[in-house]
């Protein structure tokens, strides 16, 4: 078993037993029913072959008879300069949505958005993207969007909510009261100089932010240690040892996509490097981060506050330094982390996702003690993101029952439902006399609300962003506002009697304000037509106070340590997912839809158990249960979970988000607690109730197994610096095979291929979104999930190694592998999918029939059948299915034109974008130049934030894919079936102590 | 558009002024009105002024001899700027309204620009007298045998449409009925009847009927959703005939993105505008259809083309592609467009026919960079091996060439 790879728990208990049953049940059972099958087919096929011929004759009558539809050309009045119908258009701009940031080109045809692209030009996330950076181009077509200002759930016009706000407002004023705006984090510059103008115009007006996922515990922690509150700075590519609790930074610990560029630097072996950094993890739950880490270390988050206390207490014992006297005993070895980090002292990196201000003094005290502040953690550049503190909200909503607050104005924040204290946000929202909302989407805090003013989708708006300490961004409009929405700035200001549109405040603001920061730049216009079209401005200014490590309170926090209360005690962890994350985008079909990288579920959220607690407790896969008395949910067997640790996603349950978020799994918010005055994101001591009956929970995981063989291939550092084949020996065995009849395809001009580095993918599912919003990959709802019936064209494989209690996890991400000797081309009856001359595999939707010999014969089962119309693009209606209403016309705008959208009845697959293989071809054709290296690069590719996918020529011999293809690691999957595959693998290498 | 905002007894002073000025110049303006001489003087004006019509770079010119008076006109015509630099009000006002454009001195004589204030006040047209004597016998009877011909043309394309839905329901009725019947008459005769005692008769008389059958469902069924010899009628009538025939205006002028897109781009008005906001009348429709260019100028609806050439949503064509890149002309798909009023297509446009042409173009093999790719194909090209590179030999019949 030890070096068994298995996909799910089935393969490894079940799947042996029940092949037994079948083969014994089978034989005869097989016979008797193919029988009655063949009879039922024989009965019935005279009938269908006589409807068959009575409907091809109705509708080639009704066809033939048919005129031809006219069709309009409709040119503009007025063109504007510089677009051309029919090109895509680029423009800079930044998506932030109070808890991700990233820096990002829109992609717009026709007038329209319909790509997100990861901006290269800022030195913060690099051109990387997410998975919700790359969907949040669908929510500017989202059915659940507010259309209208309301007053009281009416809907009205933006004068009438003017007139009544203002005078409220004035009423207010005159009596001396008091407005609060709550908001969630505000980096925009610009925003907080319009929420100054407020405040200016109306005294007693407060500012109060608030995260749902909050870094309060940071924030207080460096008060203490630094007086000032502020997330400093992380510098993940300088560490070269990284030891992390608890904290997801590859999928929602603040600035995920720039951590995941900078971790991804240190890690790469191409390019020559022989040095890996090396990523320790401590965590209950499976997490994307501690998935990924080298060592994996399983704790319950109870214990690691005492964890951390044990590695400083080692840390000083080791420097010679005072020592407390005495500490409970750590439940893991720490002794061998604790010389490791002083050997890389400066060089280390140690980080806690734990919300708990005490655990936080203790990693600062760590941090200090190896010299990491100035070099792996930045104090002089400050990370703008999660600036709230959960004591200030938990104030607000006591102020608000007392009736001391008389105006609230929530912008960009969904209390209602991620408030863990709802009842009493509402109760107190009752009390207020003024209540505004600025959403841009219809949530559960709008209905509570008297006036929702709502502010403009990200795409349709101006703005700007200051991610860290000089790190300026601009947001521009893509789209004029498709419904009657106005900019949350401007609706603020409008209030105040200032009528300026946000565009030219932003201008002035940015003319007197972040201009002059900008050296060698002397007119304001060309500096800001630059940085416009850049879409980034970094000054390169740093915080002046000069920061300083001065109190050091940790040996209070060791003194008071306690043993964790109750070992037996199960504990549940909250987490967000890479998907839907805190719920805020759950109305989003493509991050419904999208497969978690742990568990490979999608459309819920579920309680992950470990196999062994599973087993004490007689719960199987699927079962419902139901936690501290909470509405059920189903459970899911995790291997790797922490043995007394469950865990359980956030952001599900929406009850006001339109369709498909709209009961779509439990809203566990009302579960968290506030300890010290921080929320915290796990509970102890939960009572677990098997509740009556199962729940089926849609997974991607079983249903493309490729039954066991070495697919994904890993290696240690050290045998990899000894052998660079290490984990690829086989290779050589298998290529001295691999012969043919046939001669070699031969490829001139072009061969195409794509070379992923195992080592880099961390499976954050960025790429399928971005395949899905390139090539207009359907969405199938759960239903046919559980059906098998996905339609992502990329997926990624992950499989798990070694003891289910604490498995190693690798990933694969899998799509159309383009052979050479493809075996789905010569099943197909009518040719519809063939080679082309460039070593692509092509599929013509128009001509597939819908046999699907090819998706039998694939032994990648990387081709998607079309069992129903999803997108609206059949002409007979009765072939729709639609459970996430993504055949609305609104939704619709979303697709890109230059993609067939596929109807029913035909397989897709892969094409390795092959519209942008055209369009760069073209481009060098009337460039009058070769193609360059780098030229095409695929969606998939273009979004990774690891830099995982490589694309290129391979007839090219100096391209970057031909270099990755003639690395000891390349390997091609399941090449002992001489398929020829023109996609290449590099082996994993994990710098793991063995 | 040019309301003056005077004191009521000023106004009153201006109606008796205008009065007199009217009686005073009565029989002047009847002795010299609306020469052919104030046309030709006109075209100087018709740059900037429409007399009907939106304004131009000046204001449009109706009911300017009752705005104004007939001293002020002449002042400010003869020269406008003298009147301006003199602090005449109205002259100052008319300046500021008209974007400070200054209008050039007119080297013109009193009665020349009583002339033309007639031909204004006339709607832009000769006195009758004259009308007749202006077109010679010649130019009439070249425009009688050209509205002949547009009539012709016009027939004969409808002459055409019948006839090619003539030919197919004649191909498809007559043939498919008549093969039927042998098909029925040859099957009844096998089985009940028996009057031909030969059964090899029977076999072929099937088989051929079954053939030709088939050939004909096969026919119908290919060109199902094809419109060659389509040619609609379009909401403006647009003579292609007289813009790139006669005129030779290139073909890339008005489709611009021809050369950068996928799609050639109908050109959007301001285009139209470019010239006609000079050229206000076609020798056949005369104001009739281009002011149809206005309309939608002035009430801001773009026009509403009826799209000619249609390629079904699965097939992705590139303008770019073939004129930019592959230097082709546009007649060879469109065929002679300078010669066609209303646009047909003319050829079917199926994939047959894009293939055909695909196997047997040549591409810009040595002339364009970006083909230093093909190595291969340069070798055999510099050994004389092959005489040019088709696009098909560049991929020119991959299917995802064109459908993806």
């Amino acid at each position: 078993m030890e070096n068994k790879y298995f996909k799910s728990l089935d393969e490894l208990t079940i799947d042996t037993t029940r092949e037994i049953e079948t083969t014994q049940a089978g034989d005869k059972g097989f016979i008797l029913e193919s029988q009655n099958e063949v009879k039922s087919i024989a009965t019935a096929s005279r009938r269908d072959f006589l409807k068959a011929f009575g409907f091809t004759i109705a509708s080639a009558a009704i066809a033939s008879s048919c005129e031809q539809p006219v069709r309009k050309a409709i040119p503009f009045l007025i063109q504007p300069e510089g677009l051309i119908p029919g090109k895509a258009a680029y423009y800079a701009s930044s998506f932030f949505d109070g808890i991700d940031y990233c820096s990002v080109l829109v992609k717009v045809r026709d007038g329209r958005p319909i790509k997100i692209e990861g901006n290269t030009l800022s030195s913060v996330t690099r051109g990387g993207t997410s998975a919700r950076v790359q969907a949040s181009v669908l929510g500017l077509y989202d059915n659940g969007r507010h259309k209208t200002p309301l007053l009281k759930g009416e809907e009205t016009t933006w004068d009438q909510v003017d007139e009544k706000i203002i005078q409220k407002l004035t009423s207010i004023k005159d009596k001396q009261g008091k407005v609060v705006i709550l908001s969630s984090t505000i980096i925009s510059p610009t925003t907080k100089a319009a929420i100054a103008a407020f405040m200016d115009a109306y005294p007693g007006t407060d500012h109060v932010q608030y995260d749902v996922l909050s870094a309060s515990g940071i924030l207080k922690a460096n008060e203490t240690s630094f007086g000032k509150a502020f997330v400093p700075s992380y510098r993940f590519d300088k560490a070269n040892l990284i030891v992390a609790f608890d904290a997801d930074f590859m999928g929602s610990w603040l600035s995920p996509i720039e951590f995941t560029k900078q971790y991804m630097q240190n890690r790469k072996l191409t390019n020559g490097q022989r040095a890996m950094s090396r990523h320790i993890h401590f965590e209950g739950a499976m997490s994307l981060t501690g998935s990924n880490a080298d060592n994996r270390v399983q704790i319950k988050p109870s214990q690691q506050k005492l964890v951390l206390a044990n590695l400083l207490h080692e840390l000083r014992k080791i420097e010679g330094g005072e020592t407390s006297a005495s500490i409970p005993a750590s439940p893991v070895d720490i002794v061998s982390l604790a010389s490791d980090l002083l050997k890389n002292k400066e060089r280390s990196l140690v980080i806690s996702g734990s919300n708990d201000t005490q655990e936080q003094l203790l990693v600062n005290a760590i941090n200090q003690l190896l010299g990491n502040y100035g070099s792996t953690i930045e104090t002089d550049i400050h990370l703008k993101l999660r600036q709230a503190t959960d004591e200030k909200m938990d104030a607000l909503v006591e102020q608000m029952n007392a009736g001391e607050v008389d105006g609230l104005i929530i912008y960009d924040v969904n209390p209602v439902y991620d408030y863990n204290k709802k009842d009493r946000f509402i109760e107190g929202l009752k009390k207020v006399d003024l209540t505004v909302a600025m959403p841009v989407f219809d949530e559960e805090t709008s209905a509570f609300v008297e006036f929702v003013c709502p502010d403009h989708h990200y795409l349709e708006a101006w703005n700007d962003a200051e991610i860290k300490t000089g790190f300026y961004s601009l947001a521009q409009p893509a789209i004029r506002p498709i419904f009657k929405t106005r900019a949350a700035q401007e609706s603020l200001l409008r209030w105040t009697g200032n009528s300026a549109d946000y565009h030219q405040y932003l201008m002035s603001f940015w003319e007197t304000q972040i201009f002059p920061k900008a050296v060698n730049e002397l007119f304001f216009t060309a500096f800001w037509n630059t940085k416009l079209h850049d879409g980034v401005f970094e000054s390169g200014e740093k915080e002046d106070s000069g920061l300083e490590f001065t109190q050091d309170p940790s040996n209070e926090v060791l003194v008071n340590l306690k043993e964790t209360d109750n070992p037996s005690a199960i504990e549940m962890v909250f987490y967000t997912n890479v998907s839907v994350g805190t719920g805020k985008h759950a109305n989003n079909p493509w991050l419904q839809e999208l497969p978690d990288p742990v568990t490979k579920a999608c459309w819920d959220n579920y309680i992950a158990i470990s196999p062994r607690l599973a087993q004490e407790l007689n719960i199987n896969d699927e079962q419902l249960v139901s936690v501290n008395g909470l509405p059920a949910l189903p459970v899911l067997i995790q291997p790797g979970q922490q043995y007394k640790t469950l865990s359980v996603a956030l952001g599900y349950g929406r009850e006001k988000g339109g369709v498909p978020a709209n009961g779509v799994g439990k809203n566990m918010f009302p579960l968290l607690t506030t300890n010290n005055g921080n929320k915290t994101y796990w509970i102890g001591d939960v009572n677990i109730e098997v509740v009556e009956g199962t729940y089926a929970v849609a997974r991607t995981q079983s249903h493309h197994s490729m039954e066991g063989r070495a697919l994904v291939r890993d290696t240690s550092l050290e045998a990899y610096l000894e052998n660079p084949e290490s984990g690829n020996e086989v290779r050589k065995e298998i290529k001295a095979h691999l012969k043919s009849l046939y001669p070699k395809a031969e490829f001139d001009g072009f061969h195409w291929g794509m070379a992923i580095d195992l080592n880099s993918c961390t499976g954050c599912n960025a790429c399928v979104v971005a395949c899905s919003a390139e090539n207009n990959v359907p969405v199938v709802g759960k239903e046919q999930v559980i059906n098998s019936r996905e339609m992502h064209w990329i997926r990624i494989d992950r499989y798990y190694k070694g003891d289910p209690e604490d498995p190693e996890l690798v990933r694969q991400p899998v799509m159309c592998q383009h052979c050479d000797n493809a075996p789905c081309e010569n099943v197909c009856p009518v040719a519809a999918t063939t080679h082309s001359n460039e070593g692509l595999n092509q599929m013509a939707y128009n001509r597939c029939i819908g046999t699907r010999y090819c998706n039998n014969n694939c032994p990648y089962k990387v081709r998607r059948f079309n069992f129903f119309d999803y997108t609206g693009s059949d002409s007979f209606k009765g072939n729709r299915y639609d459970p996430a209403e993504m055949t609305t016309d609104l939704r619709r705008l979303v697709l890109n034109p230059d993609v067939t959208v596929r109807s029913k009845g035909v397989i897709e697959k892969c094409s390795f974008c092959v519209q942008r293989i055209q369009e760069k071809k073209l481009e060098a054709k009337t460039e009058n130049r070769m193609l360059k290296d780098g030229d095409v690069v695929p969606a998939c590719a273009q979004s990774c934030p690891a830099d995982a996918i490589v694309f290129g020529n391979l007839n090219d011999k100096n391209s970057k894919v031909s270099k990755y293809f003639a690395d000891e690691r390349n390997y091609h999957l399941l090449e002992e079936i001489h398929t020829l595959p023109s996609v290449g693998y590099l082996t994993k290498v994990k710098n793991k102590t063995i | 558009m040019m309301n003056i905002f005077l004191p009521p007894f000023l106004k009153m002073r201006l109606v008796f002024a205008l009065i007199i000025l009217l009686v005073f110049f009565q029989p002047y303006g009847q002795i010299h009105a609306q020469t052919p001489e104030a046309e030709k003087n006109f075209q100087v004006c018709k740059a900037c002024h429409n007399i009907d019509g939106p304004k131009l770079v000046g204001p449009s010119l109706a009911g300017v001899t009752q705005r104004r008076e007939q001293a002020w006109l002449l002042k400010f015509i003869r020269n406008s700027q003298e009147v301006i630099q003199s602090g005449d009000p109205i002259a100052v006002q008319v300046f500021e309204e008209n974007n400070r454009i200054p209008m050039p001195p007119n080297p013109l004589t009193d009665e020349q620009i009583l002339d033309i204030l007639k031909y204004i006040d006339n709607g832009g047209k000769v006195a009758d007298e004259y009308l007749v004597a202006q077109l010679g016998d010649e130019e009439k009877a070249a425009q009688a045998a050209l509205a002949a011909q547009i009539a012709a043309e016009q027939e004969a394309r409808i002459q055409r449409l019948n006839d090619i839905e003539r030919d197919a329901n004649r191909n498809f009725g007559t043939t498919f009925i008549i093969t039927l019947i042998i098909l029925i008459v040859v099957l009844a005769d096998l089985f009940i009847t028996k009057v031909i005692k030969a059964k090899f008769v029977h076999t072929i008389l099937i088989l051929i009927s079954l053939f030709v059958i088939g050939e004909i469902m096969y026919k119908e069924a290919s060109a199902l959703g094809r419109q060659q010899y389509y040619q609609p009628e379009q909401p403006i009538w647009f003579s292609h005939k007289i813009h790139a025939g006669q005129n030779k205006i290139d073909c890339k002028y008005c489709h611009t993105a021809a050369d950068y897109s996928k799609s050639a781009g109908i050109p959007s008005v301001n285009v139209c505008m470019n010239c006609h906001h000079q050229v206000r009348e076609g020798k056949i429709t005369g104001t009739e259809q281009i002011s149809k260019i206005y309309k939608a100028w002035e009430s801001g609806e773009p026009i509403e083309w009826v799209k000619v050439h249609n390629l079904p949503d699965h097939v992705f064509f590139s303008h770019a592609q073939h004129v930019n890149s592959g230097k082709l002309d546009c007649a060879s798909c469109h065929g002679p467009i300078e010669t066609m009023h209303e646009v047909m297509q003319v050829n079917d446009l199926s994939m047959g026919w894009c293939i055909d042409c695909h196997r047997t173009t040549d591409v810009q093999f040595g002339n364009n960079k970006f083909f230093e790719s093909y190595e291969k194909l340069h070798e055999q090209f510099k050994a004389n091996e092959i005489k040019g590179v088709t696009a098909a030999m560049v991929g020119g019949e991959n299917c995802m060439k064109c459908h993806y």
